[in-house]
């Protein structure tokens, strides 16, 4: 998992690049996916059968992207969504991490740990939902348990593997030079993995982002996932596309944001 | 509960045994430790009046509900319906990603120019698609095949640009040379190079569809997994509930080391520093 992630990150190619290349391509990519939209639904429509696919088109979508902005609903929904998701997350990392470095460091722990952690990491997310609601008094609780069992995997096993990747020396000088317990937390294993437990945060951002949005079609009256089944209800196509595209350009600023943060820290990847 | 903390002579025994017993063992263990922590927590729930209703989510009611719903074949019709929508989604997502992402890693122009759109849309969480879907297809079940093909298609998409752009630009030269023209180049250089990183990507796609399909199927279709624990959720049948959850932990599982098998076999590139 971690292997095929770096090399990923590794490929993504510098989007914040400050060169006009990058700029240029930036653009010139999202324009020619907006023209190909665009004629897309410029054909369909043609037809007095699908004509009602004129309001999927791009000039209604950000129309109505200004109009939900003017109204305060994407504001409210971001904030509402972004709650949910960051504290999620939060609890991810607060759990995964402490589990993965054990997982790294105590052999034991980690062969008798694998089969569980392996057959929950497999529970599909959203199958816990009903759990979720029957043990947690409000919707929100229900549905930051829900991104939080999603995303603990992925911090946990990316610490695991970062540990793993650690030379073995390290430890024995570190102990040589009469480091204690907290020191050799602090100064060696801490320093060594947040390469990896970033890029664990990154495939977890995704996968929570994933979960996000179904989780909140029920139950809640408030976040993205909301505003898109209230958009639909009321036939409102154009606002239906808007929120998409909102999630979308959300979802690629995180994502963006995490690989800035990687490269930063990828001091064992230079080679 | 006995079993986590096994005696020192035991372990010492495992250890001249092959690694294949010794992960068997403590895979066993492992489970079975599992089972033990979710019974003790069904108990803690039991004795408390106020959440005694809880107690059919324990692992022995769990395992009550499995023969129950095998004999009645909900399990197996369950099985078939998802299966059918995964395979097929994953299929098409194999079938534009692979293509896809070999235009990536040999077309610098195409990379760097599809990079923003294509991460734009990556980023589109999937289920927010669905009601474009919904309207857009005549039929839940090609809705639901098209929610998890545009989910699944990313992973493949950017695994396989990876490992061609890991591939070393000396085979390209090499092979042409030696005369191979394009079609040589694809089933004889770029294919069994890339394999290892598809599948690799084939797998993180299959995690990503098997987060997609179960609410995708939590509306409108009347089969597959998702709407099984959704029926046991409005029956209140919980202990069916709890045990569908862990056949879809159980099958994603198997999916998953299926896939971890094959990574491995198809591995030649990263015998050196991995």
């Amino acid at each position: 998992m971690s292997t095929s992630a770096t090399a990923t990150i590794n490929e993504t190619p510098r989007l914040m690049k400050s060169t006009g290349q990058g700029l240029f391509n930036f653009a010139a990519g999202l324009s020619i996916l907006f023209a190909l939209w665009w004629i897309g639904i410029e054909l369909i429509s043609r037809s007095s059968t699908t004509a009602y696919f004129a309001s999927f088109g791009p000039v209604p979508t950000l129309r109505a992207m200004a109009m939900l902005w003017h109204g305060g609903l994407i504001q409210s929904a971001v904030w509402a969504s972004g709650y949910r998701l960051g504290t999620g997350l939060l609890i991810a990392i607060a759990i995964g991490v402490p589990i993965g470095i054990l997982m790294g460091r105590i052999q034991i722990f980690r062969e008798l740990s694998n089969s569980p952690f392996q057959l929950m990491r497999m529970i599909s997310p959203l199958s816990w939902e009903p759990i979720a609601v029957i043990v947690f008094a409000g919707w929100n609780e229900a549905i930051i348990f829900l991104i939080a069992i999603a995303a603990v995997w992925p911090v946990m096993f990316a610490t695991a593997a970062g540990l793993a990747k650690v030379d073995p020396n390290w430890f024995k000088v570190a102990r040589n030079l009469g480091a204690s317990r907290r020191h050799v937390l602090t100064q060696i294993i801490v320093p060594a993995i947040t390469f990896d437990v970033l890029t664990g945060i990154r495939l977890a951002l995704g996968v929570a982002w994933i979960v996000l949005v179904p989780a909140e079609f029920f139950g809640v009256t408030s976040g993205l996932g909301y505003t898109i089944e209230d958009a639909r209800e009321g036939l409102n196509y154009d606002q239906l596309m808007a929120m998409v595209l909102v999630i979308g350009a959300i979802g690629y600023m995180l994502d963006s944001l995490f690989v800035q943060l990687i490269k930063r820290y990828s001091w064992h990847r230079q080679t | 509960m006995n079993a986590v903390a096994a005696p020192a002579g035991a372990l010492a025994f495992l250890r001249q045994k092959s690694p294949g017993a010794r992960r068997f063992f403590f895979g066993i263990v492992g489970l079975a430790a599992f089972f033990a922590v979710w019974e003790l927590g069904t108990l803690l729930l039991q004795f408390n009046p106020a959440t005694r209703t809880f107690a059919t989510f324990g692992p022995v009611p769990t395992l009550e509900a499995f023969p129950l719903l095998w004999g009645e074949g909900k399990i197996q019709a369950a099985v078939a319906a998802s299966g059918y929508r995964m395979g097929a989604g994953l299929l098409i997502a194999i079938a534009i990603g692979v293509p896809i992402g070999i235009v990536m890693g040999r077309v610098k122009r195409f990379r760097e120019m599809s990079n923003s759109p294509f991460q734009f849309l990556r980023m589109i969480s999937p289920l927010a698609w669905m009601p474009l879907a919904v309207i857009v297809y005549p039929e839940w079940d090609q809705a639901i095949i098209f929610l998890i093909a545009i989910a699944a298609v990313w992973p493949v998409m950017f695994a396989t640009a990876a490992g061609l752009a890991k591939v070393d630009p000396a085979w390209f030269k090499v092979a042409r040379n030696l005369g191979a023209r394009t079609v040589h180049m694809l089933t004889q250089v770029i294919l069994p190079a890339i394999t290892f990183d598809v599948l690799t990507g084939i797998r993180l796609a299959l995690g990503v569809a098997w987060i997609v399909l179960v609410p995708a199927e939590l509306l409108g279709v009347t089969s597959g997994l998702g709407y099984a624990i959704k029926d046991a959720r409005e029956t209140l049948s919980y202990n069916h509930l709890t045990a569908m959850v862990l056949v879809i932990g159980l099958i994603g599982w198997l999916l998953d080391a299926v896939c971890v098998a094959l990574i491995k076999r198809y591995s030649w590139h990263h015998r050196g520093n991995h």
